[in-house]
């Protein structure tokens, strides 16, 4: 490596401690000595830096150091762990594995629309008898892009879907049973209404009844966190749909979880959901993955659809091998969501998290312990953050 | 370091784009946009609906014996006259037959930012790069716009659009990376390494190219291709639809062209850094936001052989503001 890579690999070191794209793009374009921005082929200026001017410009990079520590925010405590001598130590965002598989949007647009239901053109029928309304949604997402410091965005666009399981009591699904089947299924959807607590069910009959509007929040998810290549969710109750199916994670020895209505349903609303607002693949979880309990630091507190949840019937790739967000970003614990979930798909979720954390900790030169405190106190930056944006919902 | 409470207030990134004008300002730390069609509509002048767009707060300048409406409503009103709308800019800069086209573009940019008077704001505004096989007058244009906002009090500056991509979107990478602007009249290719732009050009293919292209076709008005595309066209499975299988082929077209051209600007572009890993490239512009256009873009940039590797393709996450936030980004940081 040339004395000249050194420097600039160092200045680029020093430009990731900045929080502010504004400041981080002022301090680059100081220091390499960028001319206006609408200036053609000025890279000549980079390639032709002295040597001794651009050591004198890493200096001075070192020197801009107080300034910088004002501004670090987030990423101070990275920068002073990783204390670096070389750029190599400096401690990097840890990254999510996009899937790309599956992430092309199908077409679905809405036929009818009326007090009674909704009719799209894939066949989907929603119910509006149950529907509430609660207050436009509106949530901070964390960026991605911003290195290790966090900063946010505000939106009203849903970026997901999380699928849940009632948990409610099942009555045999049996044809002498219909009286009960369906006193049963009013009953929850009452009581979901008044609790808004998902935006859909589909009941056993594969119904899907709408709870809460589109627009609006629910609360479906309490304390969670997804991510995907762009933007870090914390709490979705704001951000992500909530559809439930009327089931049971763990029915009976020999039943199915849902039946093939309900999976039939929830292909149809998915399609429409992920049409209407261009959700990718990637944003379609369950509960269990997104769960966490932020007192523990441990993922997986609700563990409807640990397992089963049939992502390729709903026209979804299998997100249950993605590396957990809550583990990998925030460093939340796995061990008690795996106990729950061995031998299961989510298994190869969570111990591809946990690798990932051990493999971030070793290539930023910390102890794992230390790199997952750190992680942990990036997750409190983010809830006093929203806190600071009255963005903190109660929870579920 | 400056002072960034102070720059939240004070600073705007303008996407002046040949189909919409995109405004993006940060208030505290959050970053607000606002966007109208960079269109409008004349209709004849008459005091009664004089009185009625008055009444309803619809955009809208008395020229002579005509009532112009600007904005996102003359979309509306062209539809209640049936009319087509009218464009201030063509093919990315402003439209000579459209005399009135800078006058429209500051009213359209006064309505997104709700002021007459800059103060002094920094603004920083999006000019396309040098096309490559069309004849716009660029710097012309670039001239035009900076006088006019400098009049209106604004401390303007331009940025090329690709350039400005690169700002509001890799910032993970310390703005190292190729942006691309899929815009109504061009398209706006940028590499930068280390905030340095090592090569912008732009081609005149874009979402106009392509509702006129298969209009043509089609024997349909171009307004009508531009709906169904915007509202309901994606790249998946196979088109019973001959206007979706126009629009796929005119889309792929203008794909083909951007790496063509992306490539052949790699091979002669001189002083090429030495990039010591690969480098990410990100989609933008309301022409990306077809769904299954990233993945058709991968595919034919896969396919071909470039002389640096690309981490990964990416469309970003608002494609539609990525000008405007890398352009007030720039803003930002002239500080």
């Amino acid at each position: 490596m040339t004395i000249r890579s050194m420097v600039v690999r160092l200045v680029e070191w020093r430009a990731r401690s900045f929080s502010d794209p504004a400041e981080r793009l002022q301090f680059l374009r100081r220091r390499l000595g960028s001319p206006p921005a609408n200036r053609g082929s000025s890279i000549r200026a980079l390639t032709r830096l002295p040597i001794l001017t651009t050591l004198g410009l890493a200096v001075a990079g070192i020197s801009f150091m107080p300034a910088c520590r004002r501004t670090l925010g987030l990423a101070l405590p990275f920068v002073l762990a990783s204390a670096p001598v070389t750029p190599k130590a400096q401690v990097a965002p840890p990254a999510v594995v996009q899937n790309t598989a599956a992430a092309s949007l199908p077409h679905v647009w809405q036929v009818e629309n009326n007090r009674q239901f909704d009719l799209y053109s894939n066949g989907l029928r929603v119910e509006n008898r149950f529907q509430a309304s609660t207050e436009p949604r509106s949530y901070l997402a964390f960026s991605r892009t911003g290195a290790l410091a966090l900063t946010h965005e505000r939106f009203t666009r849903p970026a997901g879907i999380v699928f849940h399981t009632t948990e409610s009591h099942l009555a045999p699904f049996e044809e002498d049973q219909n009286r009960k089947l369906k006193r049963e299924g009013e009953g929850l959807l009452e009581y979901v209404s008044r609790n808004h607590s998902y935006h859909f069910v589909i009941d056993r009959f594969g119904r899907v009844f709408r709870i809460v509007e589109e627009g609006d929040y629910a609360n479906h998810a309490g304390n969670s966190i997804w991510a995907d290549q762009s933007w870090i969710y914390v709490n979705l109750n704001q951000s992500f749909f909530g559809v439930a199916f009327e089931a049971r994670s763990r029915p009976k020895e020999g039943e199915l979880p849902v039946n093939a209505a309900q999976v039939h349903a929830a292909r149809t609303l998915t399609e429409m959901l992920r049409a209407r607002y261009g959700i990718t693949a990637d944003n379609c979880v369950t509960h269990a993955q997104v769960s966490i309990n932020p007192g523990g630091r441990s993922a997986g507190n609700h563990t409807d659809w640990a397992a089963n949840l049939p992502f390729e019937d709903l026209g979804l790739t299998d997100n249950y091998a993605r590396p957990l967000p809550s583990v990998t970003l925030f460093g939340f614990s796995a061990t008690a969501l795996l106990e729950e979930a061995r031998d299961s798909p989510l298994a190869r979720g969570l111990e591809a998290a946990e690798d990932q954390v051990r493999s971030d900790a070793a290539a930023n030169n910390l102890p794992e312990n230390r790199y997952r405190h750190i992680l942990q106190t990036r997750y409190k930056d983010a809830i006093t953050a929203l806190h600071a944006k009255g963005a903190l919902q109660e929870t579920n | 370091m400056t002072n960034t409470n102070t720059q939240a207030i004070s600073a705007i990134g303008l996407d002046v784009g040949t189909s919409r004008i995109v405004t993006a300002r940060r208030k505290d730390k959050d970053l607000q946009f606002a966007k109208q069609l960079n269109a409008f509509v004349t209709i004849p002048f008459s005091k009664l609906t004089q009185g009625v767009l008055k009444k309803e707060r619809i955009p809208h300048l008395i020229q002579d014996s005509e009532i112009v409406v600007y904005g996102d409503e003359s979309e509306r009103f062209a539809n209640l006259f049936h009319k087509e709308t009218r464009r201030p800019m063509l093919r990315g800069v402003l439209n000579k037959d459209e005399t009135e086209g800078p006058t429209l573009v500051r009213h359209i940019v006064a309505l997104l930012t709700g002021e007459e008077v800059g103060e002094g704001k920094k603004l920083c505004f999006s000019i396309p790069a040098a096309p490559l096989g069309a004849n716009e007058e660029v710097a012309e244009h670039e001239t035009e716009l900076k006088s006019m906002f400098g009049k209106l009090g604004y401390d303007a500056r331009s940025i090329s659009e690709g350039l400005a991509v690169v700002y509001g979107e890799m910032e993970s990478s310390n703005y190292t990376g190729i942006g691309i602007s899929f815009g109504g009249g061009l398209c706006n290719v940028c590499l930068a390494y280390l905030s340095v732009p090592v090569f912008s050009f732009s081609i005149a293919k874009g979402g106009d190219f392509i509702d006129s292209s298969v209009a043509e076709l089609r024997g349909e008005p171009a307004t009508r291709i531009r709906t169904i595309k915007e509202e309901s066209f994606h790249f998946n499975g196979h088109f019973a639809n001959k206007i979706y299988d126009s629009l796929a082929i005119y889309y792929e077209d203008m794909m083909q062209a951007v790496v063509a051209a992306l490539k052949d600007t790699f091979a002669s572009v001189q002083n090429m850094p030495k990039l010591s890993r690969p480098i990410p490239l990100v989609l933008s512009g309301g022409s990306a936001m077809a769904p299954g256009f990233r993945d058709r873009f991968e595919k034919i940039l896969r396919d071909t052989d470039l002389p640096v590797a690309i981490s990964e393709v990416r469309l970003a996450p608002s494609p539609m503001h990525s000008t405007a936030r890398g352009a007030l980004v720039a803003a930002l940081s002239d500080m």
